[in-house]
């Protein structure tokens, strides 16, 4: 699959690049940004998979975070991909911030006319990380994710169906139990239809109840003041409570802050690397 | 970047091919017909073209070679080379045209071309010959051309001659740049070092070569790169080191500099003040003289004067005399005349100068002056240095470390050592050696770089100085050979830096002037990780220690109004306990075994900090607090009473405690499932001690001196 560089900037002794491929999940031009830490250019680095929350693209974490200092010091290649497929003229993608385009929640979608195009699931669980086992100085036994949001929400799926795949998942502020809350029946409403139970195989709550063993570590960070959280839209606690019924370990910390998007502008970096040297 | 290429164009636009020489289906600036012919255009790197010589001309051309006419023609306008103008001449074709059909004109006979071209004629021809040449564009092959030019037989010559040039030029071009059209490269030849298609090998001017799969060929020009990437790297770092190393000697250059502008001025000033010396000396002594010689001339003067005096006064006496006519008289007064002139002659004129008005020489002595000349490029010798004080930790049975201090000023070659000994061979019987001492076992604390050990003096008297002696246990020796000893320890105690993962043996003497101590009983050492004691006097009262000296207990909270008897050093109300540790820099690692149900508080805190306060409520305390609620287990991480809101789904049961002096942390870790749980960043002012506190009932376990596991080091 061919890979087109977009941009590079040199960062922290390492590369901050984007790169364009055309999709055959999403059967579009996608993009992702990846961060080469210097480590990256002697041998194999783990990668961490980076999701991104509703309204972004590959850039937002890219310039907002301020992670590539933590990734160069821990020799941690970073991958970003983009929120949902682009450019495919759906009728009604653009309609609103958190339905279509740049709300892919990272499901495979079977309803019409999302089907075709937005099937973010599979693109990060397969697609994605072949393309960067090809490319990049990848190792492939080492592989974590996180992410904001939508994106926590995407993480916590991602790792909760794919047991052993990933070493480790963080979430900041991530929709928790996106089948009871306004976003996640929107989304999934849109997306898979009306049969519930399709919503559930994408609802990490519902998943961790069933998840088979405990060898998960899952930290979870979120913002006290955060809005979307006393809207009801997080629901960090049904998590926490299926959690602690089934012994998965997560360590839940409520931080004192309150912009929710920003939130971690440059701790980011400082808390992920906190868990993550775990892979 | 290409990008643009990929874009849609607005609708409105027709893409004009700038290029006069390449496009073969070349647009009319003012076209007449549309769109339809654009693809026929379009085509960026298309070499295909036609010389725009040819549309020029008509068809009633007869056979000439015009080739290096129009040659000629089109480097002297540029048409060849250069495109904007080319663009121009093509806006003002007719124009040129008719510049070109004149000067063929003149020498061809083509009586119908004499008059400037048509434009509307031309352009019919133009259209035709585009729209017969348009199929053929892809082409490479000149038979179309011929074909589709029919019309223009003499045109042909050079037309196709042109075209040959151009096809052949394209051709090359072709070669070197590989067209989508074509097969890519798929291997590797090794002897001309460039990728070819495997077709070459076979069929080619590859034959012979070597070959490889482009894949491997690829890996191994990587692996090589990446090989001397790091070289470069190292390179780099040499050189990062170097340039540092230049950086510090400029410093030093500076300095001597300094050094030696001092010492030059300082001798340059010893010697101009000698010479001012003698010189002053020695115009004083020329001045001294001169008076001499003034006042002894002055005093001659004077004498003379009297004594010219004199005779003009005997000798106007004497005339005077000469006139009396009395005979008697004259001789009454001349007797005495007489005698005053007799005696007057006896004198002795001193007419001879007292001094010479020469001076006499004076010379500067320089010979010392000289000396300090020569002595200016001469280092002073240094001045002595200072010995230190023999430090504790400084010598072993069989060699001592000897300090000492210089001063910056001196320049210093090298230095002599020399040294004697000066114990009494006679030891003195006045005092008696005294009695060993008695290490205090339980106060040892350690980790895995040093050991601070704690003893009783054992002597009624003062000792002058303690030796403590060490004995590391390597392949199970035993314990008699002393690998290093410590003299001149002043105190009970003595930090002893140790090596990570062994074992001492360690014990003390005490030394007067009778001489060393027996040795005292030996304490082991192990430096496997960091070990600790339970100080019992800041203990709260209903806090016990277990037997092993690791355990705590606390027993039923019955009546907290009564005998409760408090220590002095005690928690009065949290109920806890302080460890004791090495103070000692680094990381230290600990560990706690609770029951899901116990109520603990477990951290660190200074040694001074509020004994009636709680655990973690204050700024010299940090500890992770575990309470248990109807709902839930809760879980703190208190420091200034403060703790972050933080849940945990899984309750730990052995917990992990890392402390980390140089990265300011402290951690707390679920050793049975690897979660790190917490963190503390704090830079710790003081050296910090291992607290533990109880809210219930309980019990609590610690297990200390162990190294931190491999599965929680990464984290």
């Amino acid at each position: 699959m061919a890979l087109k560089q977009i941009s590079s900037n040199k960062c922290f002794e390492g590369f901050q690049k984007v790169f364009e491929h055309d999709s055959i999940e999403l059967k579009c031009k996608m993009r992702f940004g990846i961060y080469l830490p210097p480590k990256a250019e002697i041998g194999k680095c783990p990668v961490l998979y980076w999701l991104s929350g509703l309204t972004c693209t590959e850039q937002n974490f890219i310039t907002k975070s301020g992670f590539h200092q933590a990734a160069a010091e821990h020799g941690l290649i970073v991958v970003a991909p983009d929120t949902s497929p682009r450019g495919c003229n759906i009728e009604g993608e653009d309609e609103s911030w958190d339905f279509g385009t740049g709300a892919g929640f990272y499901v495979d979608a079977t309803e019409e006319p999302w089907k075709t195009n937005y099937r973010m699931y599979s693109y990060i669980k397969d697609e994605l990380p072949k393309l960067i086992k090809a490319n990049f100085p990848a190792d492939s036994e080492r592989m974590s994710i996180f992410g904001h949001s939508m994106g926590g929400h995407g993480a916590l799926i991602l790792a909760l169906k794919n047991p052993g795949k990933y070493k480790s998942v963080s979430a900041f502020a991530p929709i928790c139990n996106p089948v009871q809350c306004p976003w996640g029946k929107k989304a999934f409403g849109g997306y898979l239809g009306s049969d519930l139970t399709k919503w559930e195989a994408y609802d990490a709550t519902h998943l961790v109840k069933s998840y088979p063993d405990s060898h998960l570590d899952i930290l979870i960070d979120q913002g006290k003041d955060d809005q979307f959280l006393s809207a009801g839209q997080l629901l960090p606690d049904n998590f926490i409570a299926a959690c602690t019924e089934r012994k998965i370990p997560v360590v839940f910390r409520l931080q004192q802050a309150s912009t929710k998007k920003y939130l971690f502008g440059g701790k980011q970096g400082g808390v992920v690397c906190c868990i993550h040297p775990i892979i | 970047q290409s990008q643009e290429a990929g874009r849609e164009l607005p609708s409105c636009l027709t893409f004009y091919h700038m290029d006069l020489y390449e496009s073969k289906g070349r647009l009319e600036i003012f076209p007449e017909e549309p769109a339809g012919r654009e693809d026929g255009a379009l085509g960026e790197t298309s070499k295909e073209s036609t010389e725009p010589g040819e549309d020029f001309c008509s068809s009633d051309r007869s056979a000439y070679d015009l080739e290096k006419e129009v040659d000629e023609l089109t480097k002297l306008y540029g048409l060849d080379e250069d495109k904007e103008i080319d663009q121009k001449l093509l806006g003002g074709n007719i124009a040129t045209a008719g510049i070109l059909e004149r000067s063929y004109g003149s020498i061809y006979n083509a009586p119908k071309s004499s008059s400037p071209v048509n434009g509307s004629q031309r352009k019919e021809h133009m259209e035709t010959t585009e729209e017969q040449e348009l199929p053929g564009k892809d082409s490479q092959d000149e038979s179309q051309h011929l074909h589709n030019a029919k019309a223009y037989d003499e045109l042909h010559n050079h037309a196709s001659s042109k075209e040959e040039l151009r096809s052949d030029d394209r051709q090359a071009e072709q070669s070197i740049q590989p067209n989508s059209e074509e097969e890519a490269a798929d291997i590797y030849c090794a002897t001309c070092k460039i990728p070819i298609r495997a077709f070459d090998k076979l069929f080619g001017d590859h034959k012979d070569h070597e070959v490889t799969q482009l894949a491997n060929a690829v890996e191994s020009a990587k692996e090589e790169i990446q090989k001397n990437m790091c070289k470069l790297e190292e390179q780099v770092t040499e050189m990062e080191n170097f340039a540092g190393h230049l950086e510090e000697i400029f410093i030093t250059v500076e300095e001597n500099f300094g050094r030696q502008e001092q010492n030059f001025e300082m001798h340059y000033n010893e010697v101009m003040q000698t010479l001012t010396q003698r010189y002053e000396e020695k115009v004083e002594g020329l001045g001294e003289e001169k008076k001499q010689k003034l006042e002894a001339l002055y005093g001659q003067l004077v004498s003379c004067g009297e004594n010219l005096d004199t005779c003009k006064e005997l000798m106007e006496t004497i005339q005077e005399l000469c006139k009396d006519k009395e005979k008697a008289d004259f001789i009454k007064a001349a007797v005495p005349v007489v005698d005053r002139l007799r005696e007057f002659l006896k004198k002795d004129m001193d007419l001879v100068l007292s001094t010479s008005p020469d001076f006499e020489d004076r010379v500067i002595d320089f010979s010392d002056v000289q000396q300090l000349m020569d002595s200016i490029n001469t280092i002073a010798a240094p001045s002595a240095p200072v010995i230190n004080p023999q430090a504790p930790n400084s010598a072993t049975g069989t060699s001592v470390r000897v300090c000492w201090g210089l001063f910056s000023d001196d320049t210093v070659e090298f230095y002599q050592l020399y040294y004697k000994q000066v114990s009494d061979d006679t030891p003195s019987e006045a005092q008696a050696a005294p009695s060993p001492p008695i290490i205090k076992r339980k106060e040892s604390r350690s980790c895995e770089n040093a050991a601070l050990v704690c003893w009783e003096s054992g002597n009624m008297n003062p000792v002058d100085s303690y030796t403590v002696e060490l004995s590391k246990l390597t392949n199970g020796e035993n314990g008699d050979i002393i690998t290093e000893s410590i003299v001149g320890i002043p105190n009970c105690e003595a930090l002893i830096q140790l090596e990570p993962g062994q074992s001492y043996v360690i014990s003390v003497r005490a030394v007067n002037m009778g001489g060393p101590s027996e040795r005292s009983e030996p304490v082991s050492i192990h430096t496997t990780g960091t070990y600790f004691y339970l100080n019992e006097d800041t203990a709260h009262p209903l806090l016990s220690v277990l037997e092993d000296g690791l355990t705590i207990a606390c027993s039923e909270i019955e009546n907290l109004e009564c005998d409760l008897s408090f220590r002095d050093n005690g928690f009065t109300r949290c109920i806890a306990i302080l460890g004791t540790m090495i103070p000692f820099q680094g990381k230290h690692y600990w560990e706690v075994e609770v029951d899901e149900n116990m109520e603990y508080r477990v951290g660190v805190a200074f040694e001074n900090t509020h004994r009636h306060g709680y655990l973690g409520a204050n700024s010299s305390s940090w500890c992770m607090r575990h309470i248990v609620t109807p709902a839930r287990h809760k879980y703190e991480f208190l420091h200034s009473g403060t703790t972050p809101d933080i849940r945990i789904t899984i309750p730990p049961k052995r917990i992990g405690i890392l402390l980390d002096y140089n990265n300011w942390k402290l951690s707390f870790f679920n050793l049975d499932i690897a979660q790190h749980l917490y963190t503390f960043n704090s830079h710790f002012q003081h050296y910090v001690h291992p607290c533990f506190a109880l809210e219930k009932p309980g019990v609590l376990r610690i297990h200390n001196g162990i190294a931190m596991p491999t599965s929680i080091t990464l984290l």
